[in-house]
């Protein structure tokens, strides 16, 4: 296994305190999850029908695609099909040229950083403006999320403080406080939503049945990007689909409670048509290795992932390495398993990043099986070229010598004499 | 073929065992003998506020006593005479950018998280969003136990939008320090009618 998790996360633990900060602010997560499901009797129950809703979804994903494609049509929705993210990305830059657009607001998505959009569209002249907050701020800051919910944890008040007063976004030098900065960037946000050509969003659920884009956010700026501009598309991966509501409100009641331990998100926006006066809304449906991966027989419960979170801010290694620490943009146990998909070559090094301790899959709110597939992942390091040498080598002789009683017994009796010095050393 | 259609052979190609749907009759989700008092303490866990408004009382008058300081009002006029913005007639969102109260109809509350269902009754649905403070007028009626049963009852008007909002719109994206009012609106206010 590659040490690059192992010598990232000891530069994440130079700095002590804000190791120590970020470990317990995670837990602290945890504990306000454990809490909301602690309150639900149903809570387990919820876990189960979650797991075997998005397996029967997934498993009949081609007829779900076609119900809500259809409906989102027949809503009036133009629904587009990228088989990878040079295809999303060429569709979405064809839209915004089509209307003339030169500055685009969005809401979070995970799924244009898969693709690397934003980088795509700004070469090609079009602004892109993130606007919930943790994003904003790692954009300005030209850097990465380093958690998918709170992405721009790696940073302290005085960090953004300092952000905004070098952009221009704060007037007020020195003033580090999180409600004035928050305010600045409310007052900065307001004019570029009310200046934006487009809006995007990225999808929680795509429901079947209706047609509907639901999106899930705190602050309300997912409904800002598309309440301004005229003009709203939306980003969305295979995998968001849910049948209908009643399996929408399983999962509505599971995501926030896991990731962030609220009952809720402050929004659950419905989205089935542009408002009026606007273009028709579009729906870029995105595979990019999906589909595919739906056909790995232990690995394509991934795809059940709603995006939540819990199971980094859980992790063990998550909360003491730190986003950055993991060469996937997606950290954590459900980032070491999906960047094991994307490229096995580049991403192996992140299956070391796990103690097996199955913290994940206690919380997962989909049940998958994250640890387990860690390990699998682990046993198939040769056939990628990828096993450390040094171990492969001693754990075939472990093999070869558990699996010969007499080789067994002739080693251990070499070993006797040495015995009683080993339990020397010990004390 | 189009991307469409390969994307969808693609999937057929790769499903290997096709899973039954699930019951979903068997959860016995969450009840409580007083929903309405629930859905009050749930709100204001979420930073919001619940206000009983006795029959009789004069709408206009109760939200202008709550905002006192306020002096841009938009919501439907046939319903508040005391509005001065109408979202239907608002010749553009910018106008409302300094909105201080945007005022809207809520249609099923929710007592597990203090959801409220808000369909899009106006032309620019902006106004619940930009305004710096929402209220939502919601009959204690229709306040249900938890989201199986607001997923039932839920409906759209021809706008094609609606949004389920609990509290105002917040953030903890600075060093993880709770903030009320990131993009949207910095309060809300549930008006509880009594029928």
């Amino acid at each position: 296994m590659s040490k690059q998790h192992k010598d990232k996360a000891r530069e994440f633990l130079q700095n002590d305190s804000y190791a120590t900060w970020h470990d317990q602010t995670f837990w602290g997560v945890r504990a306000k999850r454990d809490t909301m499901a602690g309150n639900l009797p149903e809570w387990e129950t919820l876990r189960e029908k979650a797991s075997q809703i998005k397996r029967h979804t997934l498993s009949h994903l081609d007829r779900y695609l076609d119900e809500f494609s259809r409906n989102a049509e027949r809503n009036g929705a133009v629904v587009h099909w990228a088989s990878d993210a040079a295809e999303f990305n060429e569709t979405v830059l064809g839209i915004l040229k089509g209307h003339g657009v030169r500055k685009m607001v969005k809401s979070k998505s995970m799924l244009t950083e898969e693709c690397e959009m934003n980088p795509f569209l700004e070469a090609h002249g079009i602004e892109v403006v993130e606007t919930d907050l943790g994003e904003r701020i790692i954009q300005l800051g030209r850097q990465k999320p380093s958690h998918i919910v709170m992405p721009a944890i790696h940073l302290n008040h005085d960090d953004v403080g300092e952000l905004f007063e070098r952009e221009g976004i704060s007037h007020e030098k020195g003033n580090h406080d999180p409600v004035f900065l928050t305010q600045q960037a409310r007052l900065s946000l307001r004019h570029e939503f009310l200046s934006a050509g487009a809006g995007m969003t990225g999808a929680n659920f795509g429901v079947a049945s209706t047609g509907d884009v639901v999106v899930c956010t705190n602050e309300g700026n997912a409904d800002m990007s598309t309440s301004c501009p005229k003009l709203h598309i939306v980003a969305m991966g295979l995998e968001k689909l849910v049948p209908d509501y009643d399996c929408l409100a399983v999962f509505q009641r599971l995501l926030a409670r896991s990731g962030t331990g609220q009952p809720t998100t402050t929004y659950t926006s419905h989205f089935r048509k542009a408002r009026p006066g606007a273009a028709p809304m579009h729906i870029i449906l995105v595979d990019n290795g999906r589909s595919t991966w739906l056909s790995d027989p232990e690995h394509w419960e991934c795809l059940k992932c709603i995006r939540c979170g819990a199971c980094m801010n859980t992790c063990p290694v998550y909360r003491r390495s730190g986003g950055y620490s993991y060469s996937y943009f997606i950290p954590g146990p459900i980032g070491v398993n999906l960047g094991m998909l994307r490229s096995p070559k580049e991403h192996a090094g992140n299956v070391a990043a796990c103690t097996l301790c199955q913290s994940c899959q206690e919380v997962c709110p989909v049940k998958v099986n994250l640890a387990g597939q860690i390990y699998r992942w682990r046993q198939q390091l040769p056939a990628f070229g990828k096993a450390n040498p040094t171990k492969r080598v001693l754990s075939d002789g472990m093999k070869m010598v558990f699996s010969h009683p007499l080789l067994y017994k002739t080693a251990t009796g070499v070993l006797k004499p040495f015995h009683s010095r080993f339990k020397k050393l010990e004390k | 073929m189009s991307t469409r259609e390969e994307i969808l052979a693609r999937c057929r190609s790769s499903i290997r065992e096709r899973y039954a749907m699930p019951s979903l009759d068997d959860i016995n989700p969450i009840t409580w003998d007083d929903p309405v008092k629930q859905f009050r303490q749930a709100l204001e866990n979420a930073g919001g506020k619940a206000v009983e408004v006795p029959s009789g009382s004069d709408l206009g008058e109760v939200i202008k006593g709550l905002f006192p300081q306020a002096v841009s009002f938009a919501g439907n006029p046939g319903e508040i005479p005391a509005v001065n913005i109408d979202p239907d007639t608002v010749e553009d969102v910018s106008r409302m950018e300094s909105l201080d109260v945007g005022i809207v109809r809520g249609e099923t509350g929710v007592a597990e998280n203090a959801c409220v269902w808000v369909p899009q009754t106006m032309k620019e649905k902006a106004m619940c969003f930009i305004c710096e403070h929402l209220v939502i007028l919601l009959p204690k009626s229709r306040i249900v136990n938890n989201m199986h049963e607001a997923y039932r009852r839920i409906s759209f008007t021809g706008y094609g939008y609606g949004c389920f909002i609990s509290g105002p719109s917040k953030t903890a994206d600075i060093a993880q320090v709770l903030v009320m009012g990131a993009q949207a609106a910095r309060s809300l206010t549930v008006l509880l009618l009594p029928e």
